[in-house]
This record gives structure tokens, sequence and C-alpha cells, in this order.
């Protein structure tokens, strides 16, 4: 049963994986002899396929979920599940869903290549620059914090100004967060379930591991203070990683009030409620995610900021079924677009009516059931 | 008689037409920013101070670039207001700064492009500052006495050439056209 499972599972992977190959960008000219404008002529059939990998990646999660549940899993299998998921899903076609690691790279060459400010010089100031092509936030300076951009070094020389190898080595430096993510909340949760709703969870698997969003790193160091605090270690480390954490991509500023009542205990040695803490912490980062069109729009990998937490948390019912119906309505989000191309007409009112319409029905079910 | 008057019509015109050629140049797109905090005021040390930190902020050619082109504008504005205000001696001060850090643009330019950048959008976008430049200092120069003697109440008194000045900045800006 187990091994049927798995191998249906990884069957599914590498369906993903081919699939994402059918994305590339036709100016993507690194990968030319790959490019087949499938998801682009044939949209309808590419939503269709789309809508198949989200529904059997869901009942994939939710079996595991209830397997892990009914104790019928051990660690050993869900540490497989783990590592086949990404060792399959690492080699997929990033710019999906989204085309953010190109400005991730583009980013990085303004600092690490042109040796120029990238909070000051835009990537489409260097002129026929090869990423210009299919890099589709170039016009804008660097949206990111500076220890993203400082981190970006990393994967930005280990690619040796190979444009491929970069792209991978960025993809590979956010799996290593994922990983130490996942670990994290092992070492915090002691709670397999939790690692299971958190790693195998589709939306943090595909906005991680095939589009390679920075949230995790955010969300590793945000973590990781906490953790740092919880085990009474090191004080100044872990003022020194919930810094970083604010300055990957800013969101976890919320989570300053937190952060400073749990250093205020820690430093008084009174004890911590842990659980209420990252209840509040998931309801801050729940805050900022609502709060994320006063800069642009809700994206889905922003969720990410409050799964971390509310995974830790399984016992808190309405919050997990909440944000497990936001991982599936998020991705769904995906498919205005997907299937007609524009960003105009009907798309902008398709996509919040997808996004939300689960979370709502499932909370107005709740306050029903409630009164009942 | 009539060859003559027509003769002298046509050198009127051709005198007009050059007199206008010589003084008119083409209109830029460019935008300058409005004035900030001027001198004697704590903003204006403080925007000193500001210039200072942002040298290190504005690192790499093209961003060296872009802080000399963007303190030449500043100072620019000011020296204009401040000639408005018949503050000559500031005003004076204020578009030598600009001067000085107009000059600087096109060395980082060359360097740029010793470093195999592309550097078209930037050129044309000092030669569009350049051409701004030189409209707003011919505001000024109209507006100006050529000569001004400057007399500070407790030292000696000092003479501003400030048509010279003026027209040293259009010939160091007509340099990039």
């Amino acid at each position: 049963m187990k091994i049927t499972i798995y191998v249906a599972y990884c069957i599914f992977l590498f369906f993903i994986t081919t699939f994402s190959y059918l994305f590339i960008d036709p100016n993507f000219s690194y990968l030319h002899n790959l490019y087949s404008g499938f998801a682009f002529d044939y949209r309808l059939q590419t939503t269709i396929l789309y809508l198949l990998v989200i529904f059997l990646f869901f009942i994939f999660y939710f079996l595991f979920l209830w397997l892990v549940y009914k104790k019928r899993l051990n660690g050993e299998y869900i540490r497989l599940l783990i590592f086949t998921t990404v060792g399959v899903l690492f080699f997929s076609y990033p710019a999906v869903l989204s085309y953010d690691i190109f400005n991730y790279i583009a980013t990085g060459k303004v600092i690490f290549f042109y040796h120029e400010n990238p909070y000051i010089v835009m990537p489409i100031e260097f002129a026929g620059d090869s990423v210009l092509a299919f890099t589709h936030a170039a016009n804008k300076i660097a949206l990111y914090g500076s220890s993203w951009i400082l981190l970006t070094l990393i994967p930005y020389t280990a690619g040796f100004g190979n444009f491929l190898l970069i792209l991978f080595s960025f993809k590979l430096f956010i799996v290593l967060f994922y990983f130490a993510l996942s670990f994290l909340i092992w070492k915090i949760s002691k709670n397999i379930f939790s690692v299971c709703l958190f790693a195998l969870n589709p939306l943090v698997l595909i906005e991680t591991l095939v589009s390679s969003h920075n949230d995790v790193i955010m969300m590793f160091f945000a973590l990781f203070s906490f953790y740092l605090l919880m085990r009474k270690k090191n004080i100044l480390l872990a003022i020194i990683f919930f810094i970083l954490s604010v300055f990957i991509k800013y969101a976890t500023f919320i989570l300053i009030p937190v952060f400073l009542y749990v250093f205020w205990r820690t430093i008084r040695k009174k004890a911590v409620d842990w659980q209420k803490i990252f209840y509040f912490s998931a309801l801050l980062m729940l805050g900022g995610f609502f709060l994320s069109p006063i800069r642009e729009e809700i994206y889905p990998w922003y969720a990410i900021w409050f799964l971390s937490f509310t995974f830790l948390i399984p016992e808190k019912k309405f919050f997990l079924n909440i944000s497990l119906a936001f991982s599936f309505s998020l991705l769904l989000r995906y498919i205005p677009y997907m299937l007609t191309g524009t960003y105009i007409g009907q798309t902008p009112i398709l996509k919040e009516l997808l996004s939300f319409t689960l979370p709502v029905l499932y909370s107005l079910y709740y306050v029903l059931k409630k009164k009942i | 008689m009539i060859n003559g008057k027509l003769l002298l019509s046509i050198l009127a015109l051709v005198i007009l037409f050059l007199t206008f050629q010589s003084s008119v140049y083409a209109q830029s797109n460019y935008v300058l920013p409005y004035p900030s905090a001027m001198p004697g005021s704590i903003f204006y040390k403080l925007n000193l101070v500001k210039e200072q930190i942002l040298k290190y902020w504005y690192f790499g050619d093209f961003g060296q670039f872009h802080y000399n082109l963007k303190q030449s504008d500043k100072y620019l504005v000011e020296a204009k207001t401040l000639f408005e205000y018949k503050q000559y001696l500031l005003g004076l001060q204020a578009l030598k700064r600009s001067d000085k850090y107009f000059s600087n643009t096109l060395p980082y330019i060359i360097k740029a492009q010793k470093e195999g950048k592309n550097i078209v959008q930037k050129q044309n976008l000092l030669k569009e500052a350049g051409l701004k430049h030189i409209n707003v200092i011919n505001s000024i120069k109209e507006e100006i006495p050529e000569i001004f003697i400057w007399r500070p109440e407790n030292s000696l008194s000092s003479r501003l050439d400030l048509k010279n000045a003026v027209q040293r900045s259009i010939s160091i800006r007509k340099k990039y056209l």
C-alpha cells in the first residue's frame, strides 16, 4: 500500500516537473531547445492540466496527513517523501507561475556583476543584457531587503557566470532553507504531523520548490530567532536572526511586538506560553497577508508567512482549516490569467473570488456550526 | 531703390533669424527637482551631511553618475532661487557647485563604458539634462547684473563677475550636447 502510494506520488512529481517546462518563456534563450509554446498556445488545455495537478497534489497531501494522523506513516517515510519531492521538483522550470526568480538574479547581477547599487540602478539600465528579455520587473529597483541582497551573493557566485547554473543555484539555495525550515518546525513542535502539514503542503512546495520564492528564508530566520529564545540560548543571536528576517522582505516587521514580548519575558526569566506566541504570530502574519494589497496585491506565496506558524499549532482547528483552505484557493488564483492571458478585464475580480470563496465559506460554516 | 529696401528687409530677417537661433536652445523633457532647503536653514546643514553620506550609497559608475547629476540639478535649482532673491553670492556658490557636479558626470560614463556597460541611455540623459540646465541658466542670465559688488557687514567687499560665471556654466554644459 505504502509503496504503491509512493510510486504514484513519484510519477505525479515527475509529471509536475515535465508540465513546468511547457511554460518556458519564448524569450528565454537558455532553454530554447525545450520551448514548445504550449502554455501560451493551448491555454484551456494548460489550465485543465494545472487544475489536475492542484487537485491531485491536495489528494496526496490529505492522504499523507490522514495516514500520519492515524500513525500509519513513520518519520522515515515522511523523510523519504520530503527528499523525493525536493529531488524531483528541484529540476522543474521555475517561471511557471511567477517570474520572481529572474528578478532575484537580475538584482544579483546589478550588484555582483555590474557593481552598482540595486536600490539606485534598475536592471533595465544595462541595455542589451540578456536577462532583460525575460525579466518582468527589470524596470524596478530592488524590492527586497538588504539581507536578501547580500545572501544572494552565495547562489550568484556559485553559478560561475553561467545563467542556467545561477538559476539552479538560486533554486538550490532556497531548497536548503526549505529543509532548514521544515527541520526547525520539527525541532520546535516535535510533531511529525506539523512537519507534514508544512513540508508536504502543495502551496509551500509549488511556491518554494518550483517558483523558488524567498519567503521560506524570511520565515526560517524569524522562526529560528524564536527558537533561540525558546532554548534561552543566545539572545544576541536571536536578535540578529530576527533583524536578518525583517530585512529579507520586510513582512516579519509585523512580528516586532511579539518578538519584544518574548525577548522581555526571556531576559526576565519568566515563562513563555509558546502556543500563544505562535498563535499570535500566525494572526499577525495573516494580518500582514491581508494588508499586502497596500503594496501590490495578495500573492499566493505570501501564505507561507502565516502557514509557518499555523502548522506549529494544529490543535487550533479553525485556524488550521482556514490555512488549508487558503493553501488550496490561493493556488487557484493563477487560473484566470493562465486561461485568458490577460491581467485586465474579468481577471482581477475572478482572482479575488477564487482566492477567498473557500476560506469565507468555511468561516461561515464554522460560525453557523458554533451557533447551532 | 526698391531693390535696396528688399535687400535690407532680407538682411533684417536673416539677422533676426540668426539672433534667435543663437539664443534659443532645444526644449528638453528633463525634469528638475523642486528647490529644497536654502542656506541659513538648519535643514540645509542636514542636507549637506546627507549629501556626503549619499556619495557612498550611490556606489558604482552609474550610481556615481546619477549622484553627481542629481546634486548638479539640486544646486542649479538652488542657484536659480537664490538669484531670484538677489542673493548673488550664495547663488554664485550654488551655481559653481552645480558646475562641479555636472563636470563629474562624464568621467563615470567613460569608466562605465570601459567596463563594458552600455552607456547610450546615460549619454542621452546627460544631453537632456545639459539642455535643461542651459535653459535655466539662460533664464538666470537675463535677470542678473553683469558685475555685482558684494559688501558684507564686517569684511571687505568682493566683486562678483556674474555674467562670466554664468557663461562659464553654460560652456561646461555645452560640451556634453
